[in-house]
């Protein structure tokens, strides 16, 4: 696998060999652009941050991997630490930050102690006059979100905040600050040191029905057949779900695996996590413990999100109890709208995705359960 | 306070005593010159800062799709109904408090569970059986 080259500190002394200038420019060419699930592109987020005038700067890794489905940076804690630490070294040299964050989720605490012995290693060999805390997150879902995550380490209650400003112009107690998550920072030095390392090889969390879960890697584009004859389906396969936020579409062999081809389906990619649904399930059963998760995670600061979530599930509760008809699936529709059309941030904007796209994809689900 | 982690305080108090107590979060509140109001909004904030007294094992069972499609509710009515609580409740052992979690990226290996932050995977009735007699027996030696 791409991702668990090592690149043993050469990234780092390459780094400081061509300068800051040369390495946006070398990442930018090679196309390296982030895996939490935007895509925006490494060299371009520096460059902004740079621009901004300050005495200080702070990088931040994101181990906050909370999205339910997803455990491929969990993968790279405990397979190749090393590249990902080495890779927040570089993004420090380049930012010229002294002070550096991991936010680990709460529920990897238990890499906590190695992750830690790792760090002390690297910058000892490393000769950087850098700090880079562990975060302990704490079990708040949002806290992935980049705008949380500061108030997070800042001290407060990890809510989503209203962007402008960017953290990369204002983040961390006003100063610019850059956030990558794991996969991204782990891609940095291997970048830099590899001619052969390609862009588009991306990590993908398989589980559910499925005879081999795990991570994979494989290239944007692939086909689902290729996904399916690795992990060999558990029974007749129904439907896949992105995660909790990115949708449930049915599965096509024929389907090739890349944002444009996912986004056609209505649903979006995100980290590539992928829970395969057998033909078993009610998709409703499923939408409903998804939007369960959204109530338990919603940080409650804007209406829509706080209050539509519950209502959500109310819904939902309603169909599956066959005491509702037709008219309370528009209403579920309308409500999953308006809620994406009016939250906060990201989780309010997509709380309401599993609900509009199972009704697009799966609606005799739905219709089976109406009184 | 720019050069300390609050969240990272109030995780080592509670390593250290289980839970974060209103004596500890007085103590924190004075130490750290933060009022005792803001204290309670951030511990009450994250599900896995706790403010009352917890059982000796804190189990968090994960409740992600990939879990739940294989066989995760059936672990939890067990649990339900062999510690005699519901979800969110301390066994009146005072052993277990048994809560639910969104996901704990173990879905490769569902259903899955962590005690006291370790992940306990691959779950089935039997083995939840044996895992938690495991722990009665530790917790009388």
């Amino acid at each position: 696998m791409q991702i668990l080259r090592e690149t043993k500190l050469e990234g780092l002394r390459l780094a400081k060999k061509i300068g800051r200038a040369k390495v946006l420019e070398v990442l930018s060419k090679k196309g390296l652009v982030g895996r939490g699930g935007a895509g925006f592109p490494i060299a371009k987020k520096w460059e902004t941050s740079l621009g901004v005038k300050a005495k200080e700067r702070y990088v931040i890794c994101n181990a906050d991997e909370g999205e339910p489905g997803t455990f491929k940076d969990k993968f790279i804690l405990k397979n190749n630490p090393e590249t990902m630490i080495e890779g927040l070294l570089i993004a420090a040299y380049v930012l010229k930050a002294k002070r550096c964050f991991i936010y680990l989720r709460g529920e990897y605490d238990y890499l906590r102690e190695e992750l830690e012995e790792k760090i002390s290693e690297i910058l000892k060999k490393s000769k950087m006059k850098i700090s880079i805390e562990i975060v302990r997150g704490a079990g708040a879902y949002i806290c992935g979100e980049e705008t949380a995550i500061l108030q997070s380490i800042m001290g407060n209650r990890g809510n989503a905040m209203y962007k402008p400003p960017h953290p990369t112009v204002e983040g961390l107690w006003g100063k610019p600050t850059v956030i990558n998550n794991v996969e991204t920072l782990t891609c940095v030095p291997q970048a830099l040191v590899y001619d052969d390392w390609n862009p588009d090889y991306r990590l993908f969390s398989i589980s559910g029905d499925v005879c081999h879960p795990g991570v994979y890697e494989w290239e944007l584009g692939v086909k689902m057949s290729t996904i399916l004859d690795t992990v060999k389906p558990n029974g007749k396969l129904k439907a896949m779900a992105f995660g909790c936020f990115g949708g449930i579409m049915p599965v096509n062999k024929n389907l090739s695996v890349s944002q444009n081809t996912i986004c056609k389906e209505g649903c979006q990619h995100g980290a590539f996590s992928i829970i395969f649904i057998g033909e078993k399930h009610n998709i409703v059963d499923i939408c409903l413990s998804i939007a369960k998760f959204y109530t338990y995670e919603s940080c409650g600061k804007c209406t829509p999100c706080r209050e539509g979530t519950i209502r959500l599930v109310n819904l939902l509760k309603k169909i599956k109890s066959k005491k509702a008809d037709k008219s309370d699936i528009k209403l579920l529709k309308e409500f999953a709208e308006h809620i994406q059309e009016t939250s906060l941030c990201g989780l309010g904007r997509s709380c309401g995705n599993h609900i509009l796209t199972s009704l697009k994809h799966f609606k005799k689900d739905y219709m089976g359960y109406l009184k | 306070m720019k050069d300390k982690i609050l969240l990272n305080i109030l995780q080592g108090v509670q390593d250290k005593e289980g839970y974060l107590s209103e004596k500890s979060l007085k103590e924190i509140s004075k130490k750290y010159n933060i009022p005792i109001s803001k204290l309670y909004s951030v511990a009450t904030f994250y599900t896995m800062l706790k403010t009352e007294k917890q059982g000796k094992y804190v189990i968090e069972l994960c409740g992600s799709p990939s879990c739940v499609l294989n066989k995760g509710r059936d672990i939890e009515k067990f649990l339900e109904k062999e510690l005699k609580v519901e979800i969110g409740e301390t066994s009146k052992d005072n052993l277990f408090s048994v809560y639910k979690t969104s996901c704990i990226g173990c879905c490769d290996e569902a259903p899955a569970m962590l005690i006291n932050g370790e992940p306990y995977t691959k779950l089935t009735i039997k083995r939840v059986k044996e895992i938690l007699g495991e722990l009665r027996k530790n917790a009388n030696t």
